[in-house]
């Protein structure tokens, strides 16, 4: 009884035995594990969100999603879900600034009947018009509506690339802007499909338990993919002169959302990553209650619910406990998320004998604290015992970075992208050579709190007399509840007045409305 | 022939998601394919070690069978969540500062969250120090001890948290549904608890000492470690440092929710978020005996699949949903089961409700197809092997049934009812539970009603 399956593996085994002649184009990353039930395959194309032509940002994200949710040559989408329902096979897109990767994960028992429908999604999508109006009607809901209003980390985090890249082609978030996603068509999405997946610029991962002639067929299959033309535009930006701040006035946020960020000039591909990495952690490591920012301006002042740092792009830290793969970037930048503070409304309705003539609430001090942790760093390291157990910390840490199989697979294709064999496994030994002179030295060679840019999401009531205190430098003394107040050990209350008065180089403030980002 | 495939199919993968000889004998005794071994201190403390290929590591589960559903006495909502945060706050032995650096020298991933019914705080790292990982949480576990400093300055964290999950309207929405559908019953509130009360907490040290001293106890408590350990090492660590935990006494008093006779209505007014429907219909507890979860399981599944009639025509040929989607949720008591849809245009809420409503009533009267029934089972089998690939993923699927039944092996008995639920079994639970009188409605709109009150 279990013969059909046998039959049609034994097919594509057949299949596989002619087809080791021709030099295949893609390059193939693979992950065995004998033992596993499922099957991950992931096909990663160099072309995201900055290769969408001007105008028409949005274009790689919609056809990436336009390919994973349409149908294909031989069954209508309709069709094609109610062969797959049963299998519960799971597959999607995600498209960051310079990768589209596709990735599908099925169980083993179904590699014979899953497979048709993967090659056929790839080669021979549909595109019909009537995916292509639902997918364009979500994805312009999303950049018009949804990001105002549903996270103001998020919102706050893409409004900070906007600054941070304005003017090329990575400003963009990859569902791209209002006008961008308006004016798609479904002969952009056709010939954006036919100029950026392309064989000469697709990586082929494959994990999990398969046979080797599944390999094969799968490369076979994909060299009938055309040439990509198309590539990103990746942008080389310098920081501001001083500090450039942005605030976002939205009606009705109960929270100041703030995101700071400059360029640097590493990333994976380089050996100092790994120091800046420890350092990084020191400082913030994301999530985590042992970084210098959760601690000082959540554990000790309860400000907010945390407050981190990162050395390249975190995709979706509200949901993410440990990094994803699949958005590695040649233009990177550091950053500190202060996740959202009291505003001055708050305060006063919660305290109104002791804070109830508040003018502006917590975001100017917590910004301030940040930047001088960070600076504090920059002018006397870290300690050896500090990078001692952030080290070791570090080399346990990433080990759970690959936990699942498709995790893993997606940080080998990652390394790929930055040159390396495989990050995850070289990691370890770059941090095992590490001494604190290499750490201290990539703190001094990349990070400084004198220029940056700064973007905070708030309360319509609380912009402006934010803007007004970041612009003029006035100290911002921390306001906390007498219930607060009173307990505090003096060491927190002497920094308190050091911070309130910590200058920060603010050259810019705009206030901007939040019917004005994303356009 | 096609059914038959399917079933085979079904087996073979059951039979061969683990390693070789164990998985065979495990696949005879229930669905969940690794072998779960279960033992109990006298203390009450219940000790469960799942043994998985994870060559060096581990995930340490310890689940706490208290939720926002035990915060019984009025003023005290979100106390769970509260205690939660409370629990890293250190003890005598390791104060916040040495707990922290413990944790950091471990490279563990380590959290905790709560729902309405349990606390589960987890720990996945290095397995080779799950004696240390083990000593330093029955340390806190048994030993926290917090100023009322402490304890008010974690209260500004809270709120801080309730600050940007408000963020969300859907944050606001189930807040509102909640407190409308429950009037008797804890589920009236979310575990974030009342404004009013977060914000009140600061207040609240000495009711903190209280909490702690009730739901802290072993008898609340399993202690789950899946990965690259035995169950004898799991034991013997788990009797070095547990077994001096005192058990307790405390059974929260539930009050019973009355049966609601009419139904109610909920919106939230604005113009610049996607209008949202939900209909939340009173559903059953959680039970591991009778097939009504299960046959509601599969029933919703197979409504609102992307493959369905409603989706396709109300997403894909129409065009007037962007997203259409339910299912019962798992809970100790009867709490909601809940459908959703993201409207395009804010004045076709009614005729979405109403093709709803419609699917949900025809789901009474006509029996559903066969093969339709065997597709939907499979899909619901093969989604939950899939997500079993990770120690963290397999303990996260487990503390489900520690925390709704206090046995782990629950979950092998209640996978089993999905093999016996019949065309019969969907109507019957169509028919017990999506009942117009025990409908809650949610709306978000630009306008001030959702226009389907």
């Amino acid at each position: 009884m279990k013969q059909p399956i046998l039959r049609a593996a034994f097919l594509l085994l057949g299949a596989a035995s002619i087809s080791t002649a021709p030099a295949l184009a893609a390059d193939v990353v693979e992950l065995k594990q004998p033992s596993a039930a499922k099957v991950v395959v992931m096909l990663r194309f160099q072309n995201g969100s900055a290769s969408d032509p001007k105008g028409k940002e949005g274009l790689a994200f919609l056809t990436s999603q336009l390919v994973t949710e349409g149908g294909t040559k031989e069954l209508t989408a309709a069709q094609l879900k109610d062969k797959l329902y049963p299998m519960a096979a799971r597959y999607g897109a995600r498209t960051d600034k310079e990768v589209t990767t596709f990735t599908f994960e099925f169980h083993r028992d179904f590699l014979t009947q899953f497979y048709p429908v993967l090659k056929g999604l790839m080669l021979t999508p549909s595109f019909t018009q009537e995916d292509f109006a639902r997918l364009k009607s979500n994805q312009l809901n999303y950049v018009e509506q949804v990001i105002r209003a549903s996270s103001d980390e998020d919102y706050s985090k893409f409004a900070l690339e906007d600054q941070l890249f304005r003017g090329t082609r990575y400003q963009h978030m990859t569902r791209g802007t209002a006008a961008g996603v308006q004016g798609l068509t479904l002969d952009d999405v056709k010939k954006f499909y036919a100029q950026a997946y392309g064989k000469n610029n697709l990586t082929i991962g494959i994990s999990g338990n398969y046979p080797e002639s599944f390999v094969q067929q799968l490369k076979k299959d994909m060299d009938a993919l055309p040439t990509a033309t198309v590539k990103p535009e990746v942008p080389k930006v310098a920081a501001p002169k001083g500090v450039q701040v942005e605030i976002v006035s939205k009606p009705d946020a109960l929270g100041s959302a703030v995101y700071a960020g400059f360029p640097i000039e590493t990333t994976r591909a380089k050996d100092d990553f790994a120091a800046l990495m420890v350092a990084n952690s020191y400082l913030g490591e994301h999530r985590k209650s042992y970084g210098k920012l959760y601690d000082k301006i959540r554990t000790a002042r309860s400000m907010n619910y945390g407050d981190y740092s990162y050395i390249e792009w975190y995709e979706a830290g509200g949901n993410n406990m440990l990094p994803v793969p699949g958005v590695p970037r040649h233009a990177n930048y550091a950053s500190i998320w202060i996740r959202p503070v009291q505003i001055a409304e708050g305060l006063r309705k919660q305290y109104p004998t002791e804070l109830g003539d508040l003018k502006v609430g917590q975001a100017p001090f917590a910004l301030r604290l940040a930047l001088r942790e960070m600076d504090g760093l920059v002018k006397n390291g870290m300690s050896k015992e500090d990078f001692e157990l952030t080290r070791t910390f570090l080399r346990s840490y990433t080990k759970l970075y690959g936990l699942t199989s498709a995790k893993q697979l997606g940080f080998m294709l990652d390394s790929k992208f930055y040159g390396r064999k495989d990050w995850l496994q070289e990691l370890d030994g770059q941090l095992a050579k590490l001494t604190l002179d290499d750490v201290n030295k990539a703190i001094k060679k990349y990070w400084q709190v004198q220029n940056m840019y700064v973007t905070i999401v708030t309360d319509d009531s609380e912009a402006q007399p934010l803007a007004d205190v970041l612009k003029n430098n006035t100290p911002s003394p921390m306001s906390y509840a007498k219930v607060v107040r009173e307990g505090l050990p003096k060491e927190i209350l002497t920094e308190d007045e050091q911070v309130a008065n910590y200058k920060v180089n603010v050259t810019g403030v705009k206030v901007v409305d939040t019917k004005d980002t994303f356009k | 022939m096609k059914h038959t495939f399917w079933a085979l199919g079904l087996a073979a993968c059951l039979l061969s998601a683990g390693a070789p000889a164990a998985r065979a004998q495990q696949a005879a005794k229930g669905a969940f394919p690794y072998a779960i071994e279960q033992s109990q201190l006298p203390n009450g403390l219940k000790v469960v070690t799942v043994p998985y290929a994870s060559p060096g590591l581990a995930s340490v589960f310890l689940v706490v069978r208290a939720g926002s559903r035990d915060e019984v006495e009025a003023g005290k909502t979100g106390f769970a969540h509260f205690f939660e945060h409370v629990m890293f706050r250190g003890t005598e032995k390791y104060s916040k500062e040495k707990y922290d650096e413990v944790l950091k020298s471990l490279g563990a991933a380590a959290n905790a969250n709560t729902s309405l019914d349990r606390t589960v705080y987890h720990m996945t790292g290095n397995a080779r120090m799950l004696d240390k990982m083990l000593e330093v949480e029955a340390d806190r576990f048994q030993h926290l001890k917090y100023s009322e400093h402490d304890f008010k300055t974690e209260a500004g964290a809270v709120k801080g948290e309730y600050t940007k999950n408000s963020a969300s309207l859907y944050t606001q929405l189930n807040e509102k549904v909640a407190d409308a559908a429950f009037d008797q019953h804890t589920y009236e509130h979310t575990t974030m608890g009342f404004f009013k009360d977060v914000v009140d907490m600061p207040n609240q040290y000495a009711y903190s000492k209280v909490f702690f001293d009730r739901f802290y106890r072993p008898e609340y408590t399993t202690l789950l470690v899946v990965g690259d350990v035995k169950a004898a090492e799991v034991n013997q660590l788990a009797q070095k440092y547990f077994a001096g935990w005192q058990r307790g006494s405390y059974v929260p008093n539930m009050k019973q929710e009355a049966e609601q006779t009419a139904p109610r209505y909920v919106h939230i007014q604005n113009a610049n978020f996607p209008p949202l429907l939900s209909l939340s219909y009173k559903g059953p507890a959680f039970s591991d005996q009778s097939k009504d979860l299960p046959a509601l399981d599969v029933l919703m599944t197979l409504l609102f699949a992307e493959n369905s009639e409603l989706y396709q025509q109300l997403v894909v040929k129409e065009q007037k949903v962007r997203f259409v989607g339910g299912a019962p949720n798992m809970t100790r008591d009867p709490y909601l089961t809940s459908i959703r849809a993201s409207v395009v245009k804010a004045d076709d809420i009614p005729y979405v409700k109403q093709r709803i409503v419609q699917a949900l009533e025809e789901a009474k009267s006509k029996p559903v197809d066969a093969q339709k029934l065997a597709d939907t089972k499979s899909a619901l089998k093969y989604g939950n092997l899939m997500n079993l690939d990770a120690p963290d993923n397999i303990a996260n699927a487990l503390s489900e049934f520690i925390w709704l039944t206090g046995d782990v092996q629950s979950i092998n008995r209640y996978l089993a009812l999905y093999d016996q639920v019949t065309p019969a079994d969907l109507q019957m639970v169509a028919k017990k539970y999506f009942v117009p009188e025990h409908l809650t409605l949610g709306t978000i709109g630009p306008k001030d009603t959702g226009g389907v009150q």
